[in-house]
């Protein structure tokens, strides 16, 4: 196995650089190509995102596998290597073995656990299996690194809570009506703001919008967008309670809900329950109304605040996550060093065989002719003997292989007998 | 036989609370497989703990102390698996096992042999009265606990500060739903259970209602659940005042199953009557 990683994501590179590193879609297989041709390389695959670019390579020479990664980046895009020396980074061998693990898990993405990486990840190797320039070693590794994706999902609840605001209301609305299909949501105020919160709560299920605003029209144009029911301006208090989630975001300089009302609201609805979410700046709603049973309301800074505590439970899931990381690197190099010892053993065998035949052939005339019997003595001898010889340095090599300081001297007896792996 | 049982029983139970708060606490739900193989071990060792006091006894083992906290457990176990089985609430273990395990380990402190009964206890209504009271109660304890994860999910709500229970505990609807469900059901069992038990009573002993202190208490049970379902169906009693209803509602029946029974037998008025 020989891994090299050369890249650049978030982190170690602006956004001027990382565009100009970009591959878009339509030139992947022409890059992926050159990467195997131009630039000798036995296998590789290129994951290109707005947050980074990675060429991931094995290669048989592995002297100069980084600089040429780093030159096929500077040559294909081309550009000068000073312009982005500084920006990249490059890993060899166990590392990058690492380093793929935990852009697959998410654990090296911008967002702490956000999903996409994982399809992203997915779809860079699918392309390069397309083209054709990934075998046995990358196959073998992005695999192990998709199981442990699934195995840190599983395992940690890192990509479990929501880290942006809107993402936050959903999540809130969820830990009180856990189903949002059939629940009705009320906008007041047709801004921006509040559409974009609507359409989250619709994209998670919400079925029904209601929208008010002070211009009729207005509310008619946002009602249209979401298939909704637009409210008469003076009508408000006569729908209102049809409403299990109310987004508010009006311009009014004074609160437009106060405690009385969610009272009477809480009334009018039999005690089922409403999440008001207030996103004016001034409020909308009056605090106090949070006091009222079965209401609960949250204004943007609480939102913040309900992020700001999901990501503090994402960086502590990460820390398992790390973990489960760690343990399936170690797991993966100890079986990916037995199989690069195999095809050593497997020639080592197959060139005393061939000595073994050859002695057995030249010495054959002088036995004259050989039962049945006598011929499958002979052939155990060789085998038993053969055996016997063999397991010795078998047994050596695949301790050897475990080793990764001891690599050169399975080099060596390779050279020793004249062997080679192919 | 029943005793062997119950022995690997506790063992089992405990593998499944241990697995359910570490379920809980690391929050991997790998985890939680263990736990249920645990609960569905000790499950099968429970029946066949009841099944031989059963064939000991012949008739169904609930008639001290010892056999009826291992049937409640057992149709605790039972409850909850049930409920499992819809809701996949994982946090729900931690409310069940530990009572369980409490219930499952003094069964097996106090494990004393049993003696054979009075006819009385081969009537039908018997087997009719028992299951039905324990499952009833199987039921309010679900609600008990629904009561206690709403009541400690709405306040993480309302004070806006996600904390390690916010993420741990399901929706308030999903409490609130559990706990309905768990009444509409338990409700009428205990309903058959006392009606059963009052016409066994009437045919063994000549009159269908003594006034002992397990049966007043039964019927303050009766009555506040009654109360509480009927404020559900009628205005629409949700959410914290039902939860709240649905706690004390059980401390009612812990005082039934475990307060009276501490003075002698299951019914004390049995002893006396013979």
């Amino acid at each position: 196995m020989n891994l090299v990683l050369v890249g650049a994501n978030h982190k170690s590179a602006p956004v001027e650089v990382r565009e100009r590193l970009y591959f878009p879609e339509s030139l992947l297989p022409k890059a992926l190509q050159e990467l195997t041709t131009l630039y000798r390389f036995e296998e590789g695959m290129i994951l290109s995102t707005c947050n980074r670019v990675e060429v991931l390579v094995h290669g048989l020479q592995s002297n100069d596998a980084v600089q040429r990664a780093r030159d096929f980046l500077c040559g294909f895009h081309q550009l000068k290597m000073d312009q982005i020396q500084n920006h990249l980074y490059d890993f060899t061998q166990v590392d990058v073995v690492r380093h793929i693990f935990r852009v697959a898990s998410s654990l090296d993405s911008m967002v702490l656990g956000e999903p996409q990486i994982l399809g992203q990840v997915k779809s860079a190797f699918q392309t390069a299996q397309a083209v054709g320039t990934v075998a046995q070693h990358l196959n073998a590794l992005l695999n192990r690194a998709f199981s442990v994706a699934k195995r840190v999902r599983n395992e940690t609840a890192i990509a479990s809570s929501a880290v942006s605001v809107s993402y936050a209301a959903v999540e809130l609305a969820k830990k009180i009506f856990n189903e949002l299909s059939g629940k009705t949501v009320l906008i007041l105020g047709a801004g921006k703001m509040s559409e974009l919160a609507a359409r989250h709560l619709t994209s998670s299920g919400i079925s029904h919008v209601l929208v008010w605003n002070r211009t009729y029209q207005r509310a008619l144009e946002m009602a249209r967008v979401f298939k909704g029911e637009a409210i008469p301006p003076e009508e408000l208090f006569r729908h209102i309670e049809r409403a299990d989630i109310i987004i508010s975001s009006t311009g009014s300089p004074s609160y437009i809900l106060n405690r009385a009302d969610g009272e009477r609201i809480i009334h009018l609805r039999k005690t089922r329950p409403v999440f008001i979410i207030d996103i004016a700046v001034p409020r909308d709603v009056d605090p106090e109304i949070n006091r009222v049973n079965n209401i609960f309301l949250y204004d943007i800074d609480d939102l913040r605040n309900v992020v700001d505590a999901n990501l503090k439970q994402r960086q502590k899931e990460a820390v398992h996550a790390e973990e489960i990381v760690k343990e399936e690197v170690t797991a993966y190099m100890n079986q990916v060093r037995t199989l690069d010892a195999t095809p050593t053993i497997v020639s080592l065998r197959r060139h005393w065989e061939t000595v073994f035949k050859e002695e057995l052939e030249k010495n054959r005339r002088h036995m004259g002719a050989l039962s049945a019997e006598q011929e499958s003595a002979l052939q155990n001898l060789t085998n038993s003997l053969l055996n016997k010889i063999l397991h010795g340095p078998t047994a050596e090599l695949k301790q050897l292989s475990q080793d990764p300081a001891r690599a050169d001297q399975i080099e060596a007896i390779k050279r020793m007998l004249g062997l080679k792996d192919r | 036989m029943s005793i062997l049982f119950l022995r690997l029983t506790i063992a089992f139970y405990s593998v499944g609370l241990v697995h359910s708060f570490l379920t809980i606490i690391t929050r991997k739900k790998t985890l939680f497989r263990v736990a249920l193989f645990g609960i569905y071990s000790g499950l099968c060792c429970h029946a066949l703990s009841i099944f031989f006091a059963w064939r000991e006894t012949q008739h169904l083992p609930v008639t001290n102390v010892h056999e009826a906290f291992s049937f409640f457990a057992f149709v605790i176990v039972l409850a909850f698996l049930l409920t499992y089985a819809r809701y996949r609430l994982e946090s729900l273990s931690i409310f069940v096992f530990p009572l369980v395990f409490i219930l499952t380990l003094a069964a097996n402190l106090i494990s004393t042999p049993s003696s054979p009964q009075p006819e009385a206890f081969h009537s039908p209504l018997f087997y009719i009265h028992i299951p039905a009271t324990f499952l009833g109660y199987a039921a309010f304890f679900l609600a008990f606990a629904a009561g206690i994860m709403y009541l400690i999910q709405e306040k993480e709500l309302k004070r806006k500060r996600p904390q390690a229970f916010y993420y741990r505990l399901p929706s308030l609807e999903i409490c609130d739903d559990l706990g309905y469900r768990s009444l509409s059901i338990g409700f009428p069992l205990l309903t058959i259970g006392i009606v059963a038990g009052s016409i066994w009573a009437s045919r063994a002993w000549g009159k269908y209602w003594g006034w002992d202190p397990k049966m007043v208490w039964s019927f303050m049970t009766w009555l506040i659940y009654a109360i509480l379902i009927h404020y559900r169906l009628s205005a629409g009693l949700r959410g914290r005042r039902a939860a709240w209803m649905s706690i004390v509602g059980f401390l009612f029946v812990l005082i039934t199953f475990v307060g009276t029974r501490i003075q002698g037998t299951a019914h004390p008025f049995i002893r006396n009557m013979q």
